[in-house]
């Protein structure tokens, strides 16, 4: 009966009723897109860097992992050290460098990342085979597509360049083995992988150098205990968990968060604002309605729910509407943000989760709630025979 | 012999809490001892888009200091070049690449457009938003307007049934939500304006940065304030031609 009278009320002004669903679409799929902004870029980062399982990673000390030239020595006895853990399962050393592939006259540039290939996380094979051999490199369709060069093919790849005497070092011959897809790289970046020990010997740098390693830690154990215990083992390096390394994308992305947040708070409350006045309106409209209905002995209670079920069925409308405008919306947002420079592929800014839309749903629900209170207890608190009398003379 | 100094930046000093004339050791490999040296001073980054976020901490050395701890002999990552007014820039950048022997001469224009994506990609990002933004507060400012003045049924009623033109009742609540419009676009301004006085100190002390994140200009104002309006009339023509249309009486509700 409640809901068929609020239902009634709202479908009588069908042109305000419309137009109050839909600035409540418009306010709730900005809200859902902020919602998933504030949350589905940590969740999309800690998705990818566990992709692959490693959960700690140790780069130079003071240094982010290929944030800087800087490289680890001693890689075997880093291995050693770390091995001595019983909670490390797995350690991938990778070392990285910029390399220059000559073909015809032209020079393509690109990066290398020496890795062995049996405990690499870098990386998935999409066709032809691994890094099984010393003059083997794969490569990305990025980089395939600059070189015009297909798997089988020979590239001339050198190290280093000198720009005074025009001359190439570390220059070496190499197969291209297969088409991989690197998990950490960007989409325009042209990127690379050989044996690690191949991209030593072509830097001609001392051996026994990693700009990185990845490790992988037993299940059941824990990864900070872990990571404390390299801090305290290793002191050349920084360990770095997926608890900080989120820690520090939050640090460098509060910008997002915070705009999430202020943008999200704004619709909700021209979302709640809305409501408020659409109901408000509409009580002052029916005075003299509600009058009756409280004279025939209608119950207070039954008024301000019918009240608060109007502001509740707008919001709800609006949130569905929102939703689905909100996906797409936030497609169209995350599309612009992929742009980012040096930006992983797999990584989005804006990551639907079931939770997200349940939040933004919850909160649209709620504001109705209270949108619809003020106007009810208005209608609630009409003195009836000043309200009747007032209508009979209108 | 009297120490080096060095010139480090507000960030720095704040985080590894550091002041003028206290020594510190620098060296280009961590865990390796280096030359101690003497904060001479405290500097203030430029205003820089690139470097916003990434939370660098940066030291100015000398150029012979720096290369002796780097490595680096006698060499320079790059030079920056001063003209004169009056010079022909890219004739200038073509007869330096035309003699140059290892390394290529870039408009300064050209590189700060190179380095300042991660900028456009935000500015491109916040254009979107603002769209979304708009479209809302324009559903929102058509809702209010409808209602406002079908809040007033009763009044256009009895102003037709005296005897006042359709003509006139449009007019009268034309001219009513234009005022709103403006009024409430003023008050928007202002709002705005402190909104981003807020965000500039805000996001200006996060950053450690004298970068203007937020600025009200004159074309803002003014797009604001024509949006607005524009759309405070639209709603009045469309809320009162539906009023003016219907009978007098049903408007009364009889």
């Amino acid at each position: 009966m409640r809901a068929a009278l609020a239902l009634a009320s709202l479908i009588r002004h069908r042109a305000r009723t419309v137009l109050a669903v839909l600035g409540v679409a418009v306010a709730a799929a900005m809200l859902l897109d902020m919602v998933m902004l504030a949350t589905g870029m940590r969740e999309s980062f800690r998705e990818l860097l566990l992709s692959r399982g490693f959960e700690i990673r140790l780069a130079p000390k003071g240094t982010l992992p290929f944030d800087t030239d800087a490289t680890i020595p001693g890689v075997g006895a880093i291995i050693a050290t770390l091995r001595a853990n019983p909670d490390i399962r797995e350690i991938s050393p990778v070392l990285g460098a910029s390399i220059h592939i000559l073909t015809g006259n032209r020079d393509v540039s690109g990066s290398a990342l020496g890795i062995d290939p049996s405990v690499q996380g870098d990386y998935e094979l999409l066709s032809g085979r691994d890094v099984t051999t010393p003059d083997a490199i794969v490569v990305n369709d990025h980089l395939l597509r600059q070189l015009g060069a297909r798997v089988g093919d020979t590239l001339s790849v050198a190290t280093g360049y000198d720009p005074q005497t025009r001359t190439y070092s570390g220059q070496r011959k190499l197969v291209v083995t297969g088409r991989v897809k690197f998990i950490y790289g960007a989409n325009d970046q042209s990127s690379s992988a050989v044996r690690r020990e191949t991209l030593e010997a072509m830097g001609g740098q001392a051996g026994d150098r990693a700009s990185l390693f990845m490790v992988r830690v037993r299940k059941g154990a824990n990864a900070e205990q872990v990571r404390d215990w390299i801090d305290k083992q290793l002191p050349n390096v920084t360990a770095i968990s997926i608890a900080t390394a989120i820690a520090q994308v939050d640090e460098r992305l509060s910008y997002f968060r915070q705009l999430a947040l202020i943008l999200g708070a704004v619709s909700l409350f021209v979302g709640f604002l809305l409501v408020t006045t659409l109901v408000t309106v509409s009580v002052n409209e029916r005075a003299g309605e509600i009058a009756v209905m409280r004279a025939i002995g209608v119950s207070r209670s039954h008024v301000v729910e019918q009240i608060v079920l109007e502001g509740v069925a707008i919001s709800f409308a609006g949130a569905v509407l929102g939703l689905a405008l909100g996906l797409v919306t936030a497609r169209y947002l995350n599309a612009i943000l992929s742009a980012f420079p040096g930006l992983p592929m797999a990584i989005d800014f804006f990551l639907f989760q079931p939770r997200a839309a349940w939040s933004a749903l919850g909160l649209l629900i709620a504001s109705g709630i209270g949108a619809g209170i003020y106007p009810a207890w208005r209608a609630a608190s009409l003195p009836i025979a000043e309200s009747l009398r007032r209508e009979a003379i209108a | 012999m009297d120490r080096r100094t060095i010139a480090i930046d507000e960030a720095f000093a704040a985080r590894a809490h550091l002041k003028i004339g206290d020594l510190i050791s620098v060296s280009s490999r961590p865990g390796t001892i280096g030359d101690t040296v003497t904060v001479g001073a405290i500097v203030r980054r430029g205003a820089d888009p690139s470097e916003v976020a990434r939370g660098d901490l940066r030291v100015r050395m000398h150029l012979d200091q720096l290369q002796t701890i780097a490595g680096y002999g006698d060499r320079v990552d790059r030079f920056a070049i001063a003209t004169t007014p009056a010079a022909d820039i890219s004739r200038l950048i073509d007869r330096i690449n035309r003699v140059a022997f290892g390394f290529k001469a870039y408009r300064s224009r050209d590189i700060a457009v190179e380095t300042s994506r991660t900028f456009q990609v935000v500015s491109r990002f916040h254009r979107a938003i603002g769209i979304i933004t708009i479209v809302a507060s324009s559903v929102f400012l058509l809702c209010i307007m409808v209602l406002k003045v079908e809040e007033r049924r009763r009044d256009i009623a009895a102003l037709r049934l005296m005897g006042i033109s359709r003509a006139t009742v449009v007019r009268a609540i034309v001219i009513e939500a234009a005022v709103i419009a403006v009024l409430g676009s003023a008050l928007g301004v202002v709002l705005g304006w402190a909104v981003s006085l807020f965000v500039n100190w805000h996001y200006q002390a996060l950053y450690r940065t004298p970068l203007e994140f937020s600025m009200v200009t004159p074309a803002t104002v003014v797009f604001a304030v024509s949006l607005s309006l524009a759309l405070g009339i639209a709603a009045g023509v469309v809320a009162s031609l539906r009023l003016v249309r219907t009978p007098p009486l049903a408007l009364f509700g009889r």
